[in-house]
């Protein structure tokens, strides 16, 4: 246990360090970087994704994977507009999009749940019929003339110079930490993680705990489809489209393993910041956007390798020490 | 009843259970689409299965080392446009060494794959997510924004798609499908018969076991990589065929068709289970939704991905429930007979759970 | 435990180190909005309403006109070469010829200007275009970008970040696709008048389907193509009209502008029509594909491909009678004509009002007219199409 905790503390001073790098080097090269509007330009560019990586984040600690989440929030987003555009006001439509998006979840969770397939296969199935639903809903248009009071939630600051969906985050994030890190549910969520078997015996709510964390999950991604639809002003079938692998990286990225157990809401948070910052200041230097995946993907696989070579290099070299000084001896 | 225990293993049944379904949902859509059961619509969708075929076989070998590949896409786009390339600038290459080619390339990319899976140690996801986007990346700065243009394709390769190797009766099996199916019944010979396909088994039901046992699992979960990045690169060749002009988006979105073929033809994600075979069926029953829905005048274009993922989820649903009723009643068999422990070792890999 | 940092750090050194090796080095300071030019009027004949819509064929020479045709307040504003201003052409997403081509034509335009900055083609990945563009189009604001030039692909989802560029000063133009409501888009470059390619669709058809007429399908790019959705309307239309009378437009399918998609969606047109003779698709990935299909299963003969498609792509389909017609505009001097339009918009010398006419080097003389395909915004119209057939598109395609 103590060694896991260990490691995790590298993990976490690696992010932290990797994060001091792309800042100094964003500093120092990007022109307009340091600005207090970049920075929140920087949040407010990904938000959405970063909202939902913090659900996806319990999920994949609890060893599932939910890859309908980008879907979920297309769809949300569509039956807002479609519900708007129908006559019904923008109030009672946004909450009928966020009923939508539990429903969605509910969906979800009786088939993983209750007939026991796995997550992966229920969410891709959710990841193309969501999808489907989106376009049913609002075809080949594209919805928007939204009222002020939704657009000016979604494009303007609400508190200073914070806007909603900024502050969203991190009360969202606050509790995030709380939940996972400090209460009873969060340590069942890594319980079963780790072993679902060893957690049933143990009294633990396996299905409930599972059933709970897809509610959530698919009602957070409708919250977010909302939110994107407020930020852009218009909707159309393809929102958010191919989010969730963006999502699942920085959940991996943040030290959160991908057979569960394993991984903090600290580590997301890093991760979080590294890429943000790291494709705002590549945006800024005009890379293309071909460039910056290849960079985070590069960097995803160097951040795990590169700790587990220099693992085996000095294990290498302490069996070499070993024995030399063993032949020493003899 | 009895006979049928007594002649097939569960995992097999669970194949008969998957041609059930693709029979059923044949049936049905006989009686919505005008001239559907007609030698054509075997055509169409064993031509246009073949691609996501290929790619599912490599992706189940990886799959059951309790791994996952997401790189396959950029593999099949990456070889696609690489050797689309190199044809367009020798039209003279024989055909063997461009297919050579386009698997070395694909076994090539799947190799560094393996390679970080399994001797750095990353978890495969991670690895393969980063390679989905640095693939592509490479791609697209190797192609300059330029594309494959059929025109200069040599002939040869151009007119691949519409030959036919065989027919039986009025239904053609076309070259390039023909390829798809050597390479599922190679593979499962392979995971079936051979000892190092057996032994993929042993690792993904149980790798602490395996290491245990011996067996070299770090070189079996490199060659499973390289032998997905391989057939991809296959695929890619397939891709390039079948579609001529080649732009650089060749091939996106093949990782999660491949995925969800494996998967629904009973290819257990955390490894150990299923097999080529399976997964090919699954590739074709969601290729037969698909390609008939885009058929069905009754849907509307919008309506279609809608049902196509309620279709996938009923059908992993039914086979699910279905399975489990069957592995009951066989558990309730096993034990009434003293014939049990005769059949579980003539099980060999499909048993391995 | 420190080795282990210390190797960490060394990677990670190196790995910014090649982030600073691939990007431009250290992008110098935004320099202040150039002073605006008083470009000196140069008075010429009236320009007749009608010209800007066919392709000015000469260059008219600014000559020193005396007043006696009344010109109404227009005069051809010209361009002051050499202003620095920092530009970006974004296309719709990377690694697509005609976006390219364009560029082409821009990089033309820059260097014959000879705008002391650089001008960045900038561009998102397709699979993540919207959020890409709004991204780059964000960015480009903290970067103090003077002007940018869109291809638009994410619809109006795009106006408010394109109001807030124009909010910090920036001038917006669209290109090859628009912002449909026009919020936060100072003027649209059209390649071609979107009614008019409506009309060169049903001609098309019409030419290959001979006076018989008959059934045909419209094999589209995504249902989000807000381009492709205007041309489909205007095709509906102009088939209304009693000459097109004999045109059945039977069905519209969506290929995503992916080659699997639109190649079984063609062939899926074809059985479940059995009297289908056309299929048009109107864009470049979804023609070539349908033509690719239709070469692969013999029915040529039955059903003919047409629409917008790339002569280097349709060269062998076309020759050999799949695709008998298609049409297309230049995307070189689509990018040429738009790197004018946002350079004058740049310095000053265009307002971006009704009316204004400009010359753009080569191509000649245009105006600023409102965009009667749209309910608002403003318009540069560039056409005309041209049409490729067996006796053409050899030489195009080259």
């Amino acid at each position: 246990m103590r060694h896991r905790a260990a490691f995790l503390q590298r993990w976490e001073g690696l992010l932290l360090v990797l994060l001091a790098v792309t800042v100094v080097y964003n500093a120092l090269n990007a022109p307009g970087y340091m600005t207090l509007g970049n920075w929140i330009n920087l949040f407010q560019l990904s938000i959405e994704k970063i909202i939902v990586a913090l659900i996806m984040t319990f999920i994949i600690i609890n060893a599932e994977i939910d890859l309908s989440v980008a879907s979920v929030m297309g769809f949300s987003a569509c039956t807002a507009g479609f519900l708007y555009a129908n006559g019904t006001p923008m109030e009672w439509a946004v909450a009928v999009a966020l009923l939508a998006g539990v429903a969605a979840g509910l969906f979800n969770s009786f088939w993983i749940g209750v007939v026991g397939l796995p997550s992966l296969v229920v969410t891709l199935s959710g990841l193309i019929g969501y999808r489907g639903l989106a376009y049913v809903l609002v075809e080949d248009r594209s919805i928007g003339g939204f009222p002020q009071w939704f657009n000016r939630l979604g494009q303007q600051p609400l508190i200073g110079p914070f806007p909603l969906a900024l502050i969203i985050f991190f009360v969202l994030l606050v509790f995030a930490i709380i939940i996972l890190q400090y209460s009873g549910f969060g340590r069942y969520v890594y319980v079963i993680g780790n072993n679902k078997e060893v957690a049933r015996y143990s009294g633990v709510h396996v299905r409930r705990t599972k059933m709970i964390l897809f509610v959530t999950s698919s009602t957070i991604a409708a919250l977010a489809g909302i939110l994107y639809a407020a930020r852009l002003g218009a909707v159309r079938g393809d929102m958010a489209t191919g989010f969730e692998l963006d999502i699942i990286t920085m959940v991996l990225l943040g030290g959160v393993s991908i057979y569960g157990g394993s991984g903090t809401m600290w580590g997301v948070l890093l991760s979080v910041l590294i890429i943000l910052n790291l494709r705002n200041g590549m945006g800024l230097a005009n890379l293309s956007g071909h460039v910056q995946t290849g960079v985070i993907g590069a960097l995803l696989i160097l951040s795990v390798l590169a700790p587990n070579v220099a693992g085996q290099v000095r294990s290498f070299w302490n069996r070499r020490r070993a024995q030399r000084m063993e032949t020493g001896n003899a | 009843m009895n006979e049928l225990r007594r002649r097939f293993q569960p995992e097999q049944i669970r194949e008969l259970v998957l041609i059930g379904l693709i029979l059923a949902l044949a049936l049905f859509f006989s009686t919505q689409i005008e001239n559907y059961l007609h030698p054509r619509t075997f055509t169409r969708i064993s031509t246009s299965v073949a691609v996501v075929a290929i790619v599912a076989v490599g992706q189940t070998l990886v799959i059951l080392t309790r791994n996952i590949d997401l790189s396959v896409g950029s593999i099949v786009g990456f070889t696609a446009y690489a050797t689309g390339t190199m044809l367009a600038a020798n039209n003279d290459l024989p055909p063997l060494a461009v297919v050579l080619m386009a698997v070395g390339m694909g076994a090539a990319m799947g190799a560094l794959n393996g390679v970080l899976v399994a001797y750095g140690r990353v978890p495969a996801i991670i690895v393969t997510l980063g390679t989905l986007a640095i693939y592509r990346t490479l791609l697209v700065e190797f192609s300059g924004a330029k594309s494959v243009l059929t025109s200069e394709l040599p002939r040869w390769l151009v007119n691949l798609p519409p030959l036919n190797a065989f027919s039986i009766g009025a239904v053609e099996i076309r070259l390039l499908f023909l390829i798809a199916l050597i390479v599922v019944i190679a593979f499962q010979i392979l995971v079936t018969y051979m000892t190092w396909g057996r032994r993929l088994y042993a690792i993904g039901s149980n790798p602490e076991a395996a290491r245990v046992a011996g067996f070299p699992a770090q070189r079996m979960v490199f060659t499973a990589f390289l032998l997905s990045g391989a057939l991809a690169g296959l695929a890619g060749f397939v891709f390039l065929a079948r579609f001529g002009n080649i732009t650089v988006v060749a091939g996106q979105g093949i990782e999660l068709k491949s995925v969800a073929a494996a998967v629904v033809g009973g290819v257990n994600i955390n490894g150990g289970i299923g097999s080529p075979f399976g997964a090919f069926l699954g590739a074709l029953l969601i290729d037969i939704i698909d390609n008939s829905l885009i058929r069905w005048l009754a849907i509307s274009e919008f309506w279609r991905n809608a049902l196509l993922g309620l279709m996938i989820l009923l059908a992993v649903a039914t086979d699910t429930v279905v399975m489990n009723r069957l592995r009951k009643a066989w558990v309730r068999h096993e034990l009434q007979t003293s014939s049990a422990s005769l059949s579980v070792e003539q099980g060999g890999a499909r048993h391995a759970t | 435990m420190r080795k282990t940092t210390t190797l960490l750090m060394s990677l990670l050194i190196i790995l910014s180190m090649l982030v600073a090796a691939c990007g431009p080095a250290a992008t110098p300071t935004p320099t202040p909005v150039p002073p605006t030019p008083t470009p000196t009027p140069q008075p010429t004949e009236a320009p007749t309403e009608a010209a800007p819509a066919e392709a000015p064929a000469e260059e008219p020479t600014p000559t020193e006109a005396p007043a006696e045709e009344a010109a109404p307040a227009a005069e051809v504003v010209k361009a002051t070469p050499g202003q620095a201003v920092k530009m970006i052409l974004m296309p719709k997403f990377l690694g697509i010829l005609v976006f390219d081509q364009a560029n082409q034509g821009a990089q033309e335009a820059h260097a014959e200007l000879g705008n002391p900055e650089p001008l960045q083609f900038l561009g998102p990945t397709p699979e993540n275009s919207v959020a890409g563009q709004i991204e780059i189009l964000t960015n480009a604001v903290t970067q103090g970008i003077q002007a940018i030039m869109i291809s638009n692909n994410a619809g109006d989802q795009i106006a408010p970040a394109a109001k807030a560029a124009r909010e910090a000063g920036m001038t917006v133009v669209t290109w090859d696709s628009p912002i449909p409501s026009a919020e936060g888009e100072q003027v649209f470059v059209a390649q071609v008048d979107f009614d008019e390619t409506g009309k060169v669709m049903a001609d098309m058809a019409r030419n290959i389907l001979g006076e018989d007429g008959g059934k045909f399908a419209v094999l589209s790019a995504s249902p989000d193509a807000a381009n492709q959705n205007a041309w489909i309307a205007a095709l509906q239309r102009v088939l209304e009209q009693p000459e097109y009378a004999n045109l059945e437009l039977v069905d519209i399918v969506y290929g995503n502008d992916q080659s699997e998609d639109s190649y079984n969606q063609a062939l899926a047109l074809v059985d479940k029509y059995p009297d289908l003779e056309l299929i048009m698709a109107p864009t470049t990935v979804g023609i070539a594909a349908a033509a690719k299909a239709m070469q692969d299963e013999g029915l040529c003969d039955t059903v003919k491909v047409s629409g917008l498609g790339l002569p280097a792509e349709m060269l062998e389909f076309t020759l050999n009678g799949c695709a008998p017609q298609f049409a297309l505009w230049s995307f070189k001097d689509l990018g040429y004509l738009t790197y004018y339009v946002t350079y004058l918009l740049a310095t000053g010398a265009l307002q971006g009002v009704e009316g204004e006419t400009f010359e753009a080097g080569r191509m000649g003389v245009y105006t600023i007219e409102k965009d009667p395909t749209r309910a608002a915004g403003l318009r540069v119209l560039m056409g005309p199409f041209t049409i490729y057939d067996a006796s053409n598109v050899e030489e195009a395609a080259k």
